[in-house]
């Protein structure tokens, strides 16, 4: 990072979170017509927090990641508002070149398929060892020991002699292990995983999130976890922001949302978990199907799918409501679906 | 790796001999005795058909014909034309002009198509893009012949910028034209390969983690992107080489090259099958070379072909 950078983005000299994400907006462009993304989504992030942003696909949470990071597709994407802050600094205004150091040094990525997402053609090792060189202009050496290092570190067995096979020789949970290697090489200060288990099988998947908490603490990062997968994130996870059609519908410390969910989605996805008290019965679903982003519901986005609609939902969209300091629902009626508890 | 080359090496022995008795076969089976048209306006003596049908062999049975031509072929044996000019001579004059003339082609092939296409892929519907999809798309509806006389036509009769025929020496610059002519529609169709590949790999999951990387854009099409956007389009330019050689004749014939081209062109004209076998021996060892690298290549290109 250049001088000039650091010092005016200095930790600490502008008042709010270390990440903030502010009203922001993304479109895509498609000859079908304009599909709204993300329709005003306002989360941050502090060091050492745990943010677990939850949401169906197509609920906008995947493409906010790529706008933090800048690697969103543009086009068909399009930013048409907002801002988000890094330290302060309204990373969308910066020039091209500044935000690439950002990237991998400030924030890191994850995500969710390594296999494809790793470049085939290249040894694991010499993959994380390109953060060194590019970004520090480490030597090919020293790169290369520092890589067997971060390998280490995240326990891929064997690191040593594992540092010069090519992706495709390990498995789904190493492969996922390498690419949060190389993530974390430069001890960003905000890492973002995209559905970093999704594509790993069940025991591979506890590791994993265990190996991100474990790297969070010891380095105090902010860690922003995308995820549709609600028991992935009670355990890790500070507060939670639920995402539907573009929007936040539920931002809640962890252990609020689990116990009584303000906005009927949540509460929806909560119910939807199998439970083996519960074993026999017909597993709960949400009725219908995600909204069409070139076809927007009007009014509460939710609203065909709510049990809790009433006709001023198909017209007023919901803001978000606050309930308490930290939390809040975009949800007209939030006092009744508390209130009602477990169905 | 060793053993696969080993075995892809002993699966060519089979293959030289199947191809190299079906030339020797075909060739001496042609309707038309070879002989027969040799004596001037009238018909050769039978004395002297049988003393040349004697002299090169072909009152054997064939099997002892095929025989004879593998000693020969190993023992670098070739023999002397109908004429009586050594075969070894006149393939060592001709061979490298050839060599010459299909490597320049394989060069501007490589260079050209793979630069043009690289463009245009990474500004897909730009100017570039505009203008190398035309232009391909009219190299590829050209045959060779019809590319090459144009050419030699403008560039030699009309604007005088080239000899309108290559001089017995053959030197580098002369042979340029002729060699993009050659090259002309490998060329196109390479542009267009690795224009494709660009533009499905710009969309892969490891650019943008290239990207996300924080690294230049630079490194990120020059390394991340060209390596794997070409592993298919060195395939092809490797597997294109042998064909290439064959299409030198064309090529070599509309310039007046002395090349394994024209002695072929000129042999199978004169029925002088003792030349015509040697040089389609050559051109059938060098496509098989050819592909056999280009499979050792791929893998040494892509780490996810593995040979045990």
């Amino acid at each position: 990072m250049t001088e000039v950078l650091s010092e005016q983005m200095g930790r600490g000299s502008h008042g709010g979170a270390l990440l903030e994400v502010d009203n922001l907006h993304v479109e895509f462009r498609t000859r079908a017509g304009v599909a709204k993304a993300v329709n005003g989504v306002t989360y941050s992030v502090d060091a050492g927090e745990t943010l677990a942003v939850l949401g169906e696909s197509g609920s906008g949470k995947s493409v906010t990641a790529q706008t933090i990071m800048g690697i969103l597709d543009m086009p068909p994407g399009k930013i048409t508002g907002g801002e988000i802050r890094f330290r302060g600094v309204d990373l969308l205004k910066l020039p091209d070149d500044q935000r690439r150091k950002i990237r991998g040094e400030g924030i890191s990525m994850v995500f969710q398929d390594a296999l494809s997402a790793l470049n085939p053609v290249f040894p694991v090792g010499w993959q994380i060892a390109e953060m060194f060189r590019m970004h520090r202009g480490t030597s090919r050496a020293d790169a290369k020991k520092m890589a067997v290092e971060l390998m280490d570190r995240v326990r891929i067995p064997a690191a040593k002699e594992r540092v010069n096979d090519f992706p495709h020789q390990f498995s789904g949970g190493m492969r996922q292990r390498i690419m949060i290697a190389m993530a974390i090489a430069l001890d960003p200060e905000i890492l973002i995983a995209d559905e970093p288990t999704t594509a790993l099988d069940v025991t591979v998947q506890a590791q994993i999130m265990g190996l991100l908490a474990e790297l969070q603490r010891d380095s105090n990062m902010g860690l922003i976890l995308i995820t549709h997968d609600l028991g992935v994130v009670a355990d890790v996870a500070d507060k939670i922001a639920v995402m539907y059609g573009g929007r936040i519908v539920e931002n809640a410390p962890v252990h609020d949302l689990y116990r009584d969910p303000a906005h009927p989605y949540s509460k929806g996805l909560l119910e939807s978990i199998p439970r083996v008290d519960q074993k026999g019965q017909e597993l709960y679903a949400i009725k219908g199907l995600p909204p069409n982003l070139l076809e927007m519901p009007t009014g509460c986005a939710f609203h065909p799918r709510c049990p809790y609609r009433r006709d001023n939902c198909v017209t007023d969209v919901p803001p978000l409501y606050t309930i308490s300091g930290t939390r809040g629902s975009a949800c007209h009626y939030w006092r009744e679906v508390i209130d009602e508890g477990e169905r | 790796m060793g053993r696969y080359a080993i075995r892809r090496l002993l699966q060519l022995v089979p293959v030289v001999l199947g191809t190299t008795f079906i030339i020797n076969y075909m060739v001496w089976q042609l309707p038309g005795d070879p002989f027969a048209g040799r004596c001037g306006q009238r018909p050769c003596p039978d004395s002297y058909i049988t003393a040349m049908r004697e002299q090169f062999g072909l009152d054997q049975p064939i099997l002892v014909q095929y025989w004879n031509f593998l000693k020969n072929l190993l023992t670098g044996n070739f023999g002397t034309d109908f004429n009586g000019v050594s075969v070894a001579t006149q393939l060592g004059d001709a061979w490298p002009i050839t060599i010459r003339l299909a490597l320049m082609a394989v060069a501007f092939e490589a260079i050209i198509g793979i630069g043009a296409g690289v463009l245009s892929g990474l500004k897909r519907g730009g100017f570039v893009d505009n203008v190398v999809t035309v232009s391909t798309l009219v190299l590829l509806s050209l045959p060779i012949f019809v590319t090459g006389y144009l050419l030699q036509w403008i560039l030699g009769v009309q604007l005088h910028i080239i000899e309108p025929t290559v001089s017995d020496a053959a030197t580098v610059p002369e042979l340029i034209v002729p060699a993009l002519v050659l090259a002309s529609l490998n060329m196109a169709f390479t542009a267009r390969l690795t224009r494709t590949s660009i533009v499905e790999n710009l969309r892969a999951d490891y650019v943008r983690t290239a990207v996300a990387k924080g690294l230049s854009n630079r490194r990120v099409v020059a390394i991340h992107l060209l390596r794997n956007s070409l592993i298919p389009v060195l395939t092809f330019l490797g597997t294109e080489v042998g064909s290439l050689m064959s299409g030198a004749i064309i090529t070599e014939g509309i310039f007046n090259i002395h090349g394994i081209g024209g002695l072929l062109w000129r042999a199978i004209n004169g029925q002088d099958y003792t030349i015509v076998v040697p040089v389609a021996t050559l051109l059938v060892l060098v496509y098989l070379v050819s592909n056999l690298l280009v499979d050792l290549l791929y893998g040494v290109l892509d780490p996810r072909i593995r040979y045990e």
